[in-house]
């Protein structure tokens, strides 16, 4: 029987942490690998608190995973949970969980929520094992950059991100943790547009714009129709975006697989990358 | 003799193909992030560049945007080489203006084919 410990993550540089975690994933369905500066914008973005993260290893001192805990007010957020591949079915997935579950609980989070790539049977598994269930199927897609066809309606407020993160906050539908108003603010890259159609129509989106090195990326879309069709309201916020950035490689994560706006986005040349299974625990259980 | 680009994060994998590709006569550079994977293509100006999808600064998709925009680079195939579900990949060169997809696990001879058949295209 093989003795695991778990050692907070704090104890570990960036560079340690993100070596391990791309090990961990070299054999995953949507293998995403990161670099130390993508994980410490990860950290930052999404709350995550090393100190109740942990590292799995043998009293030997031979790494086996590792797991992150994001913590906001009394809500909790269980990520990056990954275990090496010679070191799978022995328990330490459950080591893992178990210690995440029991530092959600012990900072008073009443909840705990935690996303798996659909498909991920054994990780799913292990979660519906730790009593989670599911909220809900979400979207993450990509749009290539390509010059946008179809004509310009209405009258449009380009949004600073003051003004993004305050009309987030009307938001009436639930966001997943790296969408959240809290993520969003962290995010130091925030914009948004406001549109306004004749017919009286109305919406907004709100995104990230991220400046790298060549190009710029647009993610983290949240578009919501205040008034009128979600078609007709989401394509021309849309053609609107695409149109002011044409250059731009777009990524939407986590728009949920009802979204009304689902048509609007495949007009605009959105396609599927893959679906993530939201999952949520209480810790009354 | 062509040279061949491999933008790839797992030197395993980088291995396996460089095996493969010099025993066909061509050489094989290869880059273990986007970053770098594009500072080779502007240096050394391969006839063929491999991708893989997940990197780990860039992932193969933004990487690619960067590449294709670039007029150096229009007429020089891209093959994506990847561990991403056959849908995303297919999807993935339409819509990012790519030359081909090889899901992994392949064979040796899909990859042979497919380097062949892009190279013999550029000429």
């Amino acid at each position: 029987m093989m003795t695991i410990e778990l050692i907070p993550a704090e104890k570990f540089t960036l560079q340690e942490l993100t070596d391990l975690y791309n090990q961990t994933r070299v054999d995953y369905l949507v293998p995403m690998p990161m670099n130390a500066n993508r994980l410490g914008d990860y950290i930052h973005d999404f709350d995550i608190d090393l100190a109740r993260s942990c590292v799995a290893r043998t009293a030997d001192g031979e790494v086996l995973g590792l797991c992150m805990l994001g913590v906001r007010q009394d809500q909790a957020w269980i990520t990056r949970l990954g275990v090496l591949p010679a070191a799978r079915r022995r328990g330490v997935g459950l080591a893992l969980m178990d210690c995440m579950l029991e530092n959600a609980k012990s900072v008073g989070a009443v909840a705990t929520q935690l996303e798996v790539i659909k498909d991920n049977l054994p990780a799913y598994n292990l979660f519906l094992g730790k009593r989670f269930t599911e909220t809900g199927e979400y979207l993450v897609m990509r749009r290539a950059p390509h010059p946008s066809s179809g004509p310009l309606h209405g009258n449009v407020d380009w949004l600073d991100a003051d003004q993004a993160l305050e009309i987030q906050r009307s938001y009436p539908n639930h966001l997943t943790w790296i969408n959240a108003p809290e993520s969003m603010r962290n995010a130091r890259d925030v914009e948004g547009l406001r549109l306004k159609l004749p017919d009286g129509s109305a919406g907004w989106l709100v995104y990230r714009n991220t400046k790298y090195t060549l190009r710029s990326t647009l993610s983290h879309l949240i578009i919501h129709t205040e008034q009128g069709d979600p078609n007709e309201v989401g394509t021309q916020l849309l053609l609107n975006i695409h149109t002011h950035y044409p250059h731009h490689d777009t990524y939407a994560e986590n728009i949920h697989i009802e979204d009304a706006h689902l048509p609007a986005f495949q007009t605009l040349g959105y396609f599927e990358n893959f679906l993530r299974i939201e999952m949520i625990r209480s810790s009354n259980i | 003799m062509a040279r061949i680009l491999y933008i790839e994060d797992i030197q395993d994998n980088i291995t396996l193909v460089e095996r493969i590709v010099t025993s066909r006569g061509h050489e094989l550079i290869s880059a273990n992030n986007a970053e770098k994977g594009l500072e080779m293509a502007f240096d050394l100006h391969p006839d063929l560049i491999l991708l893989d999808l997940g990197l780990p600064d860039a992932d193969g998709q933004t990487l690619s945007v960067w590449l294709r925009n670039d007029p150096t680079f229009e007429s020089v195939p891209i093959i994506v080489l990847t561990a991403w579900p056959e849908e995303v990949a297919r999807h993935t060169v339409e819509a990012y203006n790519l030359d081909g997809y090889l899901c992994k696990p392949f064979t040796l001879a899909q990859l042979v084919q497919i380097i062949d058949t892009a190279l013999n295209k550029k000429l």
